[in-house]
């Protein structure tokens, strides 16, 4: 990852951060205000039901008192009470239910039995308790009813006024979906009525509601019901957030203090939570805004940033390969302005100094160089001057002698001459070697090759030969013939180094992606300085060597991109390990070149 | 002597005038609401106007001549000779023969509705109709009076045809006409026509005979006292209608003692009492208390405790009740036997209509007045085997009690029937098995 990259994430991230924090704050505050508000306005509605539940508890009691005054009731209980039959009266409590919109309605004689029941005409005769409260306010009351099952009803109890005896009459109204449906509500409010008929919850129970709906209200109305104290907290009814509602369950409680049903109310959060959405999304949208206005300044900052810094990596790359002339064009007066300046100072700096080196190296080159012509020139000069000097000494003999001292001497110079052509022909070979023609070849064969070509000369110097050449080819981009020149110079070298006989090793082998070939002796080895200047043309150990040999062999080396080093074994003698990469190594330009 | 003229001559119109008060008028029209089906078998009324039978029974209780004039019985009552009244014809002239009586009488008992015919064989000898049986059949003729062996063809039309006083002449707006035969043989009836509108229910027939829309109204047992404490006409006969439940000897009441149970926990006063309001009378016997002279024999009485020892453990399961033909007090009288079961221990619930039950309270009309033809007729429509044997009250004790032994049969309340009348009906009597003699009645200003 870059400079720019990392700055541009550094940057993107901070800011992101900053605005979705931000974002997150603003989203939380603003539920927990509307979660407020809604809670408030569940609570109104709570009361509101509350009220409507009290108002039409009044109600019905009222009802129930009308029916107690009315004229029919009134001639009842007088016929009753001079002796009639009651039972005639079977039928009264069902006429006087529907003309005064009662579900309930019984008549009850002074011993309690029920005269007439609307609800269920044949309980007549049977007893029926709830007189107790007559004249009290309306109260809860589980009825049961003729098909074995039992309704919640609102209930009051009123005695027939002037009756004597007593004749009580015990109304009431269903609490149904009906009487739910009464109640005011909103387009967002529901109201339900659970049930309680001592058993789990069943959604069954919730009096004209479809089951999913109330299904998922199960926890709220058992709390309702374990604790006999309005239950309140937020109810799923899918599990998207729209489709919750803050729910309150109130329990209803007979006159006994159980609880016979509960009323659950609920207030859609779907406003809410659109609300919420919506100011979510507008934050969502600013951050977002935020966020890519916050990314392009990270890349103008990172760019503003980074540019110099790229610039001076630029550089460095360049130098680092070889260009020392690379500079940076940075005018910046902060602490990126000093590094560039000082980064020019200093590549002009190692500039004037490898133009020095190369200099002096160059003078070094020429006097090694002249020191090694008068050296190669002054042998066979030599013995020039010394034929030459003896033709004239002979040119005063005898002409049988002269011819004599003639021909020798003549012989000599020929033989210095050719000499001297044979220097000269070195040297000129040395300034003219041939460019590589590369082609893919098996190194283990140039190396065989060699071993093959000089094997009888080592054998005629008592040398033995150790070999270790890999079984699995070793395929390189090489010349063949360049090769063999320059591991033929290796291997007499080695003969030179070991004049009365040794050991020669040789070994081909694969390290990674590179083919090595080294190639040892049993001589008296080298010293550090031999080492260092070894592949320094016309440096030579010898008495009559170029110095040229070596200087070729790493010629050739690096015209295939390998490198050659020089160790000195402990067990003696020098080795030469020559590293050429192989095929799969190459760049495709090598290959195809 | 003027004086004595004078009175003699007031006397004279006094009497003229209670004569033409007393004596029947031809002619108008009869409006009759009933609740039922005017066809229905035992009490349809417009099948006993319209058909006969070949006997019927008498205020006595005994057969007596119709369709057929004379019977005699042979081989100890294992065959019977029916003769033919010479003479009757069919409302479309077709004259009565004694092979359309066999023919009818054949199709009755083939009706796979009916009640199977206790005769083995009937067919026609000349003008005569020959039962054979495979057991003796002494009340032949008081069955035969049964309006269920009424006798009737088809016309060419397709219509049911017979020989009544009455035939029919339409259907219209609600309302069943019938005409009647001027060539009956029984004699032309006074009423011209007879309107019967079925279907009613008896807060229609109080409102439309209170504002003189109609004439003859049934009035159902638990209103009778009601109609008579508003001073309306009406006729009760007696107890013909008998309140039994039918329990299932199988599946959760195959126990007797579990039946004998139920039979104890029953509370008939309440249902006779209050549901009912003390019309008919309590029972526990198959036979009203005017034919047998013995129900008291069969006590009526709730006994809940032994109820309660006899139960054993309740039935796991929830016991039925159903309500054949209900109406409402027919639907409350259950509920209340619920609640009587409930309070024995048995979890009864109300079974939905025309569904299969345990527990199924019917109500069941006796024609029959004879006790030992009643008690036949009872253990027919009951579905029991008992065979009456002997026409002595103990004989009859003893079969009865054979057939209650099992407790499949509660019986519960024996009700009357009763009918309203208008103020311009006159001589309407009710025959024994409760229904209007329409046909002996007339109407108040007719010509």
């Amino acid at each position: 990852m870059t400079l720019r990259q990392k700055l541009l994430l550094m940057f993107s991230l901070t800011v992101v951060g900053v605005v979705a924090a931000v974002a997150w704050t603003v989203s939380v505050r603003v539920r927990g205000v509307f979660e407020n508000i809604n809670q408030e306005q569940t609570t109104a509605l709570v009361n509101q039901f509350q009220r409507a539940f009290d108002g039409r508890a009044a109600e019905t009691a009222a009802t129930v008192e009308h029916v107690a005054e009315s004229d029919q009731l009134h001639r009842t209980s007088l016929e009753i009470g001079s002796g009639r039959d009651a039972s005639q009266y079977l039928t009264i409590a069902g006429t006087l239910a529907q003309d005064f919109h009662l579900d309930y309605l019984e008549l009850v004689g002074h011993d309690g039995s029920i005269i007439s029941s609307a609800q269920w005409p044949a309980r007549f005769g049977y007893m029926e308790r709830d007189i107790s409260a007559a004249g009290k306010p309306a109260f809860l009351n589980d009825e049961n009813l003729p098909d074995g099952t039992s309704q919640v009803g609102l209930f009051a109890a009123r005695v027939v006024p002037g009756s004597s005896p007593p004749l009580y009459v015990v109304g009431g109204r269903q609490l149904n979906a009906d009487f739910i449906r009464d109640f005011p509500q909103t387009p967002n409010t529901r109201a339900y009525l659970y049930r309680n008929l001592g058993t789990d919850f069943d959604p069954v129970n919730f009096a004209g509601a479809l089951q999913n709906e109330t299904a998922p209200y199960k926890a709220l109305v058992n709390q309702a019901l374990s604790s006999a104290h309005n239950a309140t907290g937020v109810v799923y009814i899918t599990p998207r957030r729209e489709d919750s509602v803050d729910a309150t369950a109130i329990p209803l409680k007979g006159s006994d203090g159980a609880v016979l049903a509960v009323l659950v109310v609920a207030n859609s959060r779907r406003g809410m939570v659109e609300v919420q959405r919506h100011i979510r999304d507008i934050a969502f949208g600013v951050a977002g805004i935020g966020i890519l206005f916050a990314i392009a300044a990270s890349l103008w900052i990172a760019a503003r940033v980074s540019k110099p810094i790229e610039q001076l990596a630029r550089a460095a790359s360049q130098v680092a390969a070889g260009d020392w002339n690379a500079r940076v064009d940075i005018r910046a007066r902060d602490e990126i302005g000093v590094l560039a300046k000082s980064f020019n100072n200093m590549t002009h700096e190692l500039t004037e100094q490898r133009d020095r080196l190369v200099q002096s190296e160059r003078v070094a080159a020429w006097r090694e160089l002249a020191r090694r012509l008068a050296h190669e020139l002054k042998n066979p000069l030599f013995p020039l001057q010394i034929t030459v000097e003896n033709l004239v000494r002979a040119h005063r003999l005898p002409r049988v002698q002269f011819d004599e001292v003639f021909l020798e001497g003549t012989g000599t110079l020929q033989a210095e001459i050719n000499n001297l052509r044979a220097i000269v022909s070195r040297f000129s070979d040395f300034s003219k070697m041939p460019e590589p023609q590369l082609e893919k070849m098996d190194l283990r064969e140039a190396v065989q090759r060699v071993i093959a070509l000089h094997a009888p000369a080592l054998e005629q110097k008592h040398i033995s030969i150790g070999t270790s050449i890999s079984p699995e080819p070793l395929r390189i981009l090489g010349d063949p013939e360049l090769l063999h020149r320059a591991l033929s110079n290796l291997v007499l070298n080695a003969m030179d180094a070991m004049p009365e006989g040794g050991t020669l090793t040789i070994s081909a082998s694969r390290s990674a992606d590179f083919a090595r070939v080294a190639v040892a002796d049993s001589g008296p080895g080298l010293s550090d300085e031999e080492c260092s200047r070894l592949f320094t043309p016309y440096f030579t150990t010898r008495q009559h060597g170029t110095g040229l040999g070596l200087a070729i062999v790493q010629s050739v080396v690096s015209d295939h991109r390998g490198s050659i080093t020089v160790e000195r074994p402990e067990e003696g003698g020098a080795r030469f390990v020559i590293t050429l990469p192989m095929v799969n190594y190459l760049l495709p330009e090598h290959v195809t070149a | 002597m003027l004086r004595r003229f004078a009175i003699s001559g007031v006397m004279l119109l006094a009497a003229l005038a209670a004569g033409a008060r007393t004596r029947p008028h031809y002619g108008g029209t009869l409006r009759v609401e009933i609740s039922g089906d005017p066809w229905q078998v035992p009490d349809g009324l417009a099948r006993r106007l319209v058909l006969d039978t070949l006997t019927t029974i008498s205020d006595t209780g005994s057969a007596q001549p119709a369709l057929a004039a004379r019977w005699e019985s042979q081989d100890a009552a294992h065959r019977w000779e029916f003769a033919l009244r010479p003479g009757v014809h069919f409302h479309d002239g077709t004259a009565l023969t004694a092979e359309i009586v066999a023919a009818s009488l054949q199709q009755t008992c083939s009706a796979p509705a009916n009640v199977p015919c206790p005769w083995s064989t009937v067919h026609a000898v000349g003008s005569s109709v020959i039962f054979t049986a495979e057991s003796p059949l002494p009340d032949l003729p008081e069955l035969l009076a049964q309006t269920e062996f009424a006798i009737s063809r088809q016309d060419a039309t397709g219509a049911l045809d017979g020989t009544g006083p009455f035939r029919v002449s339409g259907f219209a707006n609600g309302a069943l006409t019938l005409t009647a035969d001027d060539d009956c043989w029984q004699g032309r009836p006074f009423l011209d026509e007879i309107q019967i509108f079925p279907h009613r229910s008896a807060r229609d027939q109080a409102l439309d005979l209170s504002v003189g829309r109609a004439d003859v109204i049934e009035v159902p047992p638990e209103l009778v006292l009601q109609a008579e404490q508003q001073h309306l006409a009406v006729l009760v006969s007696r107890p013909v209608d008998l309140l039994a439940l039918s329990i299932a000897p199988n599946g959760p009441l195959a126990n007797l003692q579990t039946r004998q149970s139920i039979a104890l926990a029953v509370d008939r006063s309440a249902l006779f009492n209050v549901i009912f309001q003390k019309q008919g009378e309590v029972t526990a016997s198959l036979l009203p208390a005017s034919l047998s002279g013995y129900n008291f024999l069969f006590p009526p009485d709730r006994e809940l405790d032994r109820a309660r020892t006899l139960r054993g453990p309740a039935p796991s399961g929830p016991l039925s009740l159903g309500v054949i033909d209900p109406t409402p007090t027919l639907q409350l009288a259950a509920e209340r036997l619920a609640l009587n079961l409930r309070e024995d221990g048995f979890n009864v619930q109300m079974a939905a209509p025309h569904t299969a039950a345990a527990l199924i309270l019917r109500r069941v009309h006796l024609e029959a007045t004879a006790p030992r033809a009643a008690l036949d007729e009872m253990c027919a429509l009951f579905g029991q085997n008992g065979k009456v044997t002997g026409t002595d009250p103990v004989a009859l004790w003893q079969s009865e009690q054979a057939v209650l032994a099992n407790g499949t049969i509660v019986p519960l309340v024996w009700l009357p029937r009763a009918w309203a009348v208008g103020d311009r009906v006159r001589d309407l009597r009710l025959s024994p098995d409760g229904l209007p003699l329409v046909a002996d009645a007339s109407l108040e200003g007719q010509q």
